[in-house]
């Protein structure tokens, strides 16, 4: 295993999450998959964290879920954004930003 | 928010798919997981094994999926449910003397609301039965009621004029007798107006029910049967419709049987047949019908449902001065008829219908429901004992669960769901013990008079009622051993010792405390037992003025014989004069009414001397007799001489007084030759009487009065003697014994003569039937309450014992008697129980001053009660800390410490 993980703040999967699924509708592995890439092999999500994410932002009516055919044609759940779902990850994503540039801004002056 | 709901029901609906579906998710995961290792040059056996170390458990995956699924409340409870069952059947002896408590509290709660509900709260099984009014009459000068009935005038101007009502009718309960003569078979009758049925919107079974004109002057009669009556006495037969039933000796054909669900009017009874009003002509009672005296019917009507109560208030009022107006008793006073003119009617909701019943039984009813409810928390605090003593066994179960991280909550939860299991069982077995109980308890309130009767098929209210009182107690007795036994230290637990002193400090009290509230609501329980008791032993025991043993009550009805009255003053004698000779007669009496019956006849009465008792101080109370019944019923004559054979019809009117009337009338002499007339001073003087002789006091209507002015007239002089007469008969052996020869004598004499059969003593007992009720009640449930106690006691002082070996143990070991032992238990028990009956008297003398009306001669803080109940209370203690003591005194020091 890479050295170079680390782990999670709290709250941030929902939105990586949500912003993952803001391109196109994947299925779970996927979704953990691109998280990986795109964060430069930095940050891995664990399954047994990433479904009972995925099913509780289902609940909330933020993401749905319907059974498809995967590239290799196996059954598999995909999951998209709802139009409640985007306006969500705006405001986590404003809301995240926020955060990040206070926090850089602190850890600059020092 | 709805999402979410849908979610959640999948989930608990379709189970298994949804189980499925997220296994089929996460292997697709894995699957991929494992192909990407595989593409990336590993070996098929690595990858997997990578895959697998990367995933964790799958199970420990699928459940927090689960739990973020929101895997439900009722998942858990089911899962909650059968582990209950599970640990609930593996102490069964436990379980079910746990369950068996419940019930006997909870069919007991159940068993007196359910009565509560019958007598009290259940509507009448009629359309609509909340539009349904009685009318009453008020009298407008007081503005007292003045009562419920009504003359047939009245009546009859209330039918013809109103407009009140959208309907009304008027009713009255009678006994018919079923029989041609021989011994009486009572069917309960009604008397009604022909728009009843319509009135209460009700459809016949078979047959038709009465009309309108059914009831009109000069009706030939006809008899609408009830459901009940029908199936019992023609099985339900549709030939029965056009036959004819006799009803004291006169035909009636049956037209109809009222629907199933129709019990009468009345609470407490059931009607068995119903006649219009205008067959009272066919009887040879045209008083009934023109008599503007004859007060015998009840009037019920139904709102208009636009009708407002102060609109039925005031056209209530227009329609009483029409109506009092055409139907004043024209042989009445001046003032009385003004009074008369002035009454007014009112209307009073009566969609339970009315009954006389429930007032008597209201009060009892409210005591009983307290001293079950009492009962049941004893039980409860019981229960509680043993789950609080299960826990303690179970610590090593709650310590591991905890470990392997299910929450306090949870296990709380689980506790709880199993004691509501157990109160839910407790309830479904005490539904049953209700309907025995409550079968049982119609037939000891059903006199030899009047059977009876309460419809109480279960209804929502009283299911509900048991399911409420089901949870409460599961949650009563189950929340503080929840709280106590998850409150586990692991370590300890786990290694399976305990620190002993701060444990049993911990532990023992609440059991304590528990049954130091035990001891202090059986005392309450066991004071108003106690309080009952005495009453009724008080009354049975009282002096009553006669003896009643030994003594037959015969009812002679000439009604069905139909002899003139010209002719029944004979009869009667004929009879009497037969059954003297009967062998194992010892005498004959007879009188008009028999005592202790309820029943009343009083007139004022007037001497001619300064300072005599004046208005209702001057009412005395009447019966007439036969020369023999002082004799019969043992009522000593004190002065003078009894009644004989010429105190005929010409012959001076003459009387007994008892000697209430003697010290009220003729206060310091002797009252024999002085005379006295009946009727109110103020108007004519009724005939004048002279006192022949003094008769010890007796009861008249019931043994609780205080003793009335009572006074007796030869029933030779009666004048324009009545249908029947009551025969006191005393008998040499058991006075059942002569029924069939008194039968016999009369038939031989005509056998059309009606005969009702009773025993004196019978008849007294009846008449204490709520008393009776309300004894054997408590103190059934005071030993119940005791009993609960004593268990409870034995377990807690058991539980002790056990928990404190280790302790008596170095005791002895240090040099300790078994005495001293003895003593450190039974200092235990002396200590709860001082607390308890403390408590317990503070809450007796607090609260039993409600019971003062139910009793007799004795006050509510009757000190004789009190010490008793309480020494009976600390005998029974004592009793059960016993075993448990002698258990502690034989403990063996080597075993003791060998646990350690």
């Amino acid at each position: 295993m890479p050295d170079t993980r680390i782990d999670l703040p709290q709250g941030t999967l929902d939105l990586l999450i949500l912003r993952t699924l803001a391109l196109e509708p994947q299925h779970g592995w996927a979704i953990s998959e691109r998280i990986h890439q795109v964060s430069s092999k930095t940050l891995f999500v664990q399954q047994g964290s990433l479904y009972p994410a995925l099913h509780r932002l289902e609940r909330r009516g933020w993401i749905k879920a319907r059974w498809g055919a995967s590239e290799n044609n196996r059954r598999a759940k995909f999951y998209e954004l709802t139009r409640l779902g985007h306006q969500q990850l705006e405001r986590e994503a404003s809301a995240w930003r926020k955060l990040a540039a206070a926090v850089a801004q602190i850890l600059g002056t020092t | 928010m709805l999402n979410d709901l849908l979610l959640r029901l999948r989930s608990l609906f379709h189970r298994k798919v949804v189980e499925a579906e997220i296994d089929d998710e996460l292997r697709f995961h894995f699957e991929k997981q494992v192909s990407k290792f595989i593409e990336s040059g590993m070996q098929p056996e690595e990858a997997r094994r990578l895959a697998r170390l990367e995933f964790g458990g799958m199970e420990q995956v699928k459940e927090e999926h689960r739990d973020a699924r929101g895997v439900s409340f009722f998942e858990t409870l089911l899962q909650d449910v059968r582990y209950g069952l599970r640990i609930l059947g593996r102490t069964p002896v436990i379980t079910s003397v746990a369950i068996l408590s419940l019930a006997l509290g909870i069919g007991a709660n159940t068993a007196i609301f359910s009565m509560m509900d019958a007598v009290m709260l259940r509507l009448l099984r009629v359309r609509n039965p909340q539009e349904l009014v009685q009318v009453r009459i008020r009298s407008f000068k007081s503005g007292t009621e003045a009562g419920g009935y009504f003359t047939n005038p009245l009546w009859e101007q209330l039918r013809d004029r109103q407009d009140v009502f959208s309907n009304a009718f008027a009713w009255s309960e009678h006994r018919f007798d079923l029989a041609q003569g021989g011994i009486v078979q009572y069917a309960n009758g009604l008397w009604v107006s022909g728009g009843v049925f319509e009135t209460l919107g009700l459809r016949p079974v078979a047959g038709r029910l009465l009309l309108a004109a059914d009831d009109q002057r000069g009706c030939a009669g006809a008899a609408v049967i009830s459901y009940a009556f029908w199936q019992d006495r023609y099985g339900g037969a549709e030939s029965v419709i056009g036959s004819n039933l006799s009803l004291d000796g006169h035909a009636f054909p049956i037209i109809g049987v009222a629907p199933r669900s129709f019990y009468g009017l009345m609470v407490g009874t059931k009607f068995d047949v119903a006649i219009p009003i205008c067959a009272a002509r066919l009887f040879g009672k045209d008083s009934r019908l023109d008599g503007r005296s004859t007060w015998w019917l009840e009037i019920m009507g139904r709102l208009n449902p636009d009708t407002a109560p102060q609109q039925l208030k005031a056209r209530l009022e227009v329609l009483s001065q029409q109506i009092f107006a055409a139907a004043l008793p024209l042989d009445w006073e001046k003032t009385e008829q003004q009074e008369f003119l002035q009454r007014v009617l009112v209307g009073v909701p009566a969609p339970t219908g009315p009954s006389s019943l429930r007032q008597r039984m209201e009060r009892p009813l409210y005591v009983l429901m307290a001293v079950v409810g009492l009962v049941l928390l004893i039980a409860c605090a019981n229960i509680a004992s043993l789950m609080l003593a299960r826990g303690t066994a179970r610590e090593k179960e709650m310590a591991t669960r905890r470990a392997l991280g299910a929450s306090r909550a949870r296990l709380i939860r689980q506790l709880l769901t199993e004691c509501i299991l157990l109160s839910l069982a407790g309830a479904l077995l005490g539904i049953l013990f209700a309907r025995w109980g409550n079968e049982a308890l119609l037939r000891y309130i059903s006199t030899g008079r009047q059977t009876v009767f309460f419809d109480l098929s279960l209804n929502m209210r009283v299911l509900l009622f048991t399911a409420a009182v089901a949870v409460l107690t599961g949650i009563l007795f189950g929340v503080l051993p929840a709280f106590r036994s998850t409150r586990v230290s692991l370590t300890s637990a786990m290694k399976g010792s305990r620190a002993v002193e701060s444990d049993t400090r911990l532990r023992f009290r609440p059991g304590m405390w528990m049954v130091g509230s035990q001891i202090a609501l059986s005392l309450v329980l066991m004071v108003s037992a106690g309080l009952f008791l005495r009453s009724l032993v008080k009354l049975a025991t009282l002096d009553i003025g006669f003896d009643r043993n030994s003594v037959l009550l015969a009812n002679v009805n000439l009604k069905v014989a139909k002899v003139a009255p010209e002719r029944r003053l004979e009869v009667y004698d004929e009879v009497e004069a037969r059954l003297q000779k009967l062998p194992g007669v010892i005498s004959v009496g007879r009188s008009w009414r028999t005592p202790v019956t309820g029943y009343e006849w009083n007139e004022y009465v007037s001497v001619d001397s300064p300072g005599a008792p004046k208005g209702d101080d001057s009412l005395v109370y009447f019966n007439y007799a036969s020369p023999g019944y002082f004799v019969t019923l043992h009522s000593p004559l004190l002065a003078g001489r009894d009644f004989q054979a010429s105190d005929t019809k010409t012959a001076p009117r003459v009387a007994v007084v008892n000697e209430t009337v003697a010290q009220k009338f003729f206060p310091g002499t002797n009252p024999v030759g002085k005379t006295f007339q009946v009727g109110d001073p103020s108007r004519e003087h009724g005939p004048t009487f002279q006192v022949v002789g003094l008769v010890k006091d007796s009861k008249y209507e019931s043994l609780r009065e205080a003793t009335f002015p009572q006074t007796f007239f030869p029933i030779s002089q009666m004048p324009g003697n009545d249908d029947f007469e009551y025969f006191e008969i005393r008998t040499a052996r058991r006075p059942e014994s002569a029924i069939a020869a008194v039968q016999q004598t009369v038939a031989q004499i005509n056998k059309g003569i009606s005969l009702e059969f009773a025993t004196l003593a019978k008849q007294v007992d009846d008449s204490l039937v709520q008393e009776r009720l309300l004894a054997t009640l408590s103190v059934f449930f005071g030993g119940l309450a005791l009993l609960l106690v004593m268990i409870g006691l034995f377990g807690a002082l058991s539980y002790l014992v056990a928990q404190r070996q280790p302790e008596f143990g170095i005791r002895m070991a240090l040099g300790a008697m078994p005495a001293s032992i003895l003593r450190l238990v039974l200092w235990e028990v002396a200590t709860v129980l001082l607390v308890g009956v403390a408590a317990g008297l503070c809450l007796a003398l607090a609260t039993v001053r409600v019971l003062e009306s139910l009793l007799f001669g004795m006050s509510a803080r009757d000190t004789v009660t009190l010490i008793t109940a309480t020494l009976v209370l600390a005998v029974a203690a004592f009793a059960a800390g016993y075993l448990p003591a002698r258990r502690a005194m034989r403990i063996d020091p080597m075993d003791a410490l060998r646990y350690e």
